[in-house]
């Protein structure tokens, strides 16, 4: 029976989404995350009776025809990258991007990794570097001297050092784009990495040409709308169950035909 | 005698059909821009169950066609930029490898190129049936309710919305697509509006959907009934008959 077959593929679509909230739920406090959304699509259709099949010698043809579906599948999981709130941290390393961009991380294989959470610290040589101690590219070194940093919305990051009044110019941040952002593999620790959807990255300075600019001492929140969240959850777990009544009519359906006698 | 045996088959297997649509309906309650189907039924006007010159003439039943009810879906909030809902009768054209087809469902995104296209990266055409094409560094794209593409003060074209006379020529193909099955030609769709950062629901409607699963169960079980009943009457009869005293 298709109805059971169908049914199943309804529920393995409501698992998956409810993979895909539960995970948006759990990096609801974390920083620079992006929501991502299961995306679900009709099945092939089988086609039992044609449209536009003659039904009559009459030349009547049948107006629609009969198509069965044959369930759901999930197309893709999308990341809606969408602007998360700006919290304000106070921590002079902690930057924040308004608007498009992606820091580049280099990653110890050699790659360039991406990212939007901007909660930099220094390591033990004073280069700035990304929570799993990743540095964060064009290398930023800051002098063991310096008393206070600062860094601009276009990316300056200036220092100044012990018994000097001017700030001296230590590196300049740049902003990754691409042209098709949502197409990015994600690898865990906040880190994408570049594909073949995505697009090449465009390098440029935050605040010019469509860049978002840098906001210090704010990391951008996740998107994650609990709300949102919490009741798409129920709207799936809804599905699911809906899902598992059509097995269980099927299932007495084939009950009645096998209890048939004679 | 058998006759109605083979009607309450017939009846059974249009069941079945209705419940393999039913549960069609209700895997697909979550998709963006799904639609919601319905068996026809019939009576078979071929073949008469039952030979001419009955008091009544006995007929089958036929599933004949698959209604399809286009009603608007409900519009959510989604925030994505590339999220466009249609509200009113209409479609967008999406160019396949199969030629044009249509769809309601408004997910696009950008491929790496910068033209909108579906979840499977195939364009969304213009009015024209051309692509449309951003430009990231020109900012934030807007979406007017028209269809209207455009970064800041730069028109980039306009979505273009198709609408059928007759919505029945269309047939679903998979992946929220449907293909035009006959010559009729689409015209451009007046009177609806695009919503930028929404999506149309399906417009199944779960109680509808489970009570006709429970009418389909029930129905079924009650076709098997008569035709025990059916085969029961006939085992007594030769029964009877095939005593001899």
């Amino acid at each position: 029976m298709q109805a059971l077959r169908t049914a199943a593929t309804g529920m393995a679509a409501q698992q998956l989404n409810v993979e895909v909230i539960s995970n948006n739920i759990a990096n609801m406090n974390t920083v620079g995350f992006k929501k991502q959304r299961a995306e679900f699509q009709d099945l092939l259709y089988q086609t039992i009776e044609r449209a536009g099949a003659q039904s009559s010698d009459q030349g009547t043809v049948v107006p629609t025809g009969v198509q069965v579906g044959g369930g759901v599948k999930t197309g893709s999981v999308y990341r809606i990258t969408q602007q998360g709130a700006l919290t304000s941290t106070g921590n002079k390393l902690d930057v924040a991007i308004s608007g498009r961009g992606y820091f580049q991380v280099l990653m110890p294989g050699g790659e360039t990794a991406y990212t939007r959470a901007g909660n930099f610290s220094p390591n033990d040589q004073g280069q700035l570097v990304t929570e799993d101690g990743y540095l964060v590219q064009p290398a930023i070194t800051i002098p063991q001297d310096a008393t206070d940093i600062s860094i601009s919305k276009s990316g300056q990051v200036q220092a100044v050092r012990t018994g000097q009044t001017t700030p001296e110019v230590i590196g300049n941040l740049e902003l990754a784009t691409f042209v098709n952002e949502a197409g990015l593999d994600a690898i865990g620790d906040n880190l994408l990495l570049e594909s073949a959807a995505s697009g090449a990255p465009t390098v440029g300075t935050p605040g010019t040409e469509g860049i978002g600019g840098l906001n210090q001492g704010y990391t951008e929140a996740s998107n994650v709308d609990a709300v949102t969240e919490i009741t798409a959850l129920i709207v799936a777990q809804r599905a699911y169950e809906m899902n598992s009544k059509v097995i269980t009519s099927a299932d007495e359906m084939l009950r009645t035909t096998s209890n048939l006698r004679s | 005698m058998d006759n109605a045996l083979y009607v309450g088959l017939s009846r059974q297997m249009t069941l079945r059909r209705e419940l393999d649509i039913v549960a069609n309906n209700i895997a697909n309650a979550d998709t963006t821009g799904f639609k919601v189907e319905s068996l026809m039924v019939e009576t078979e006007p071929m073949a008469p169950a039952q030979t001419a010159g009955a008091p009544r003439p006995v007929k089958f039943v036929i599933d004949r066609s698959v209604g399809r009810d286009f009603g608007q879906g409900t519009l959510r909030q989604t925030g994505a930029p590339f999220d466009l809902g249609l509200d009113g009768n209409g479609f967008f054209k999406v160019r396949t490898p199969d030629g044009e087809q249509f769809t309601r469902d408004g997910r696009f995104r950008l491929d790496d190129a910068g033209r909108i296209t579906t979840q499977e990266g195939m364009p969304i055409l213009d009015e024209g049936g051309g692509e449309i094409v951003i430009e990231p560094k020109d900012g934030p794209v807007t979406i007017a309710p028209d269809g209207t593409v455009s970064q800041g003060r730069n028109l980039l074209g306009k979505i273009g919305v198709a609408r059928f006379d007759t919505l029945s020529i269309l047939e679903k193909v998979g992946d929220n697509r449907y293909r035009n099955t006959s010559n009729q030609q689409p015209v451009a769709a007046s009177g609806v509006t695009m919503h930028q950062g929404m999506l149309e629901g399906s417009n199944v409607k779960p109680i509808t959907e489970i009570t006709r699963m429970i009418e389909v169960t029930r129905a079924y079980e009650s076709m098997a009934k008569m035709m025990d009943a059916n085969a029961e009457l006939s085992r007594r009869s030769i029964e009877r008959m095939g005593k001899l005293n």
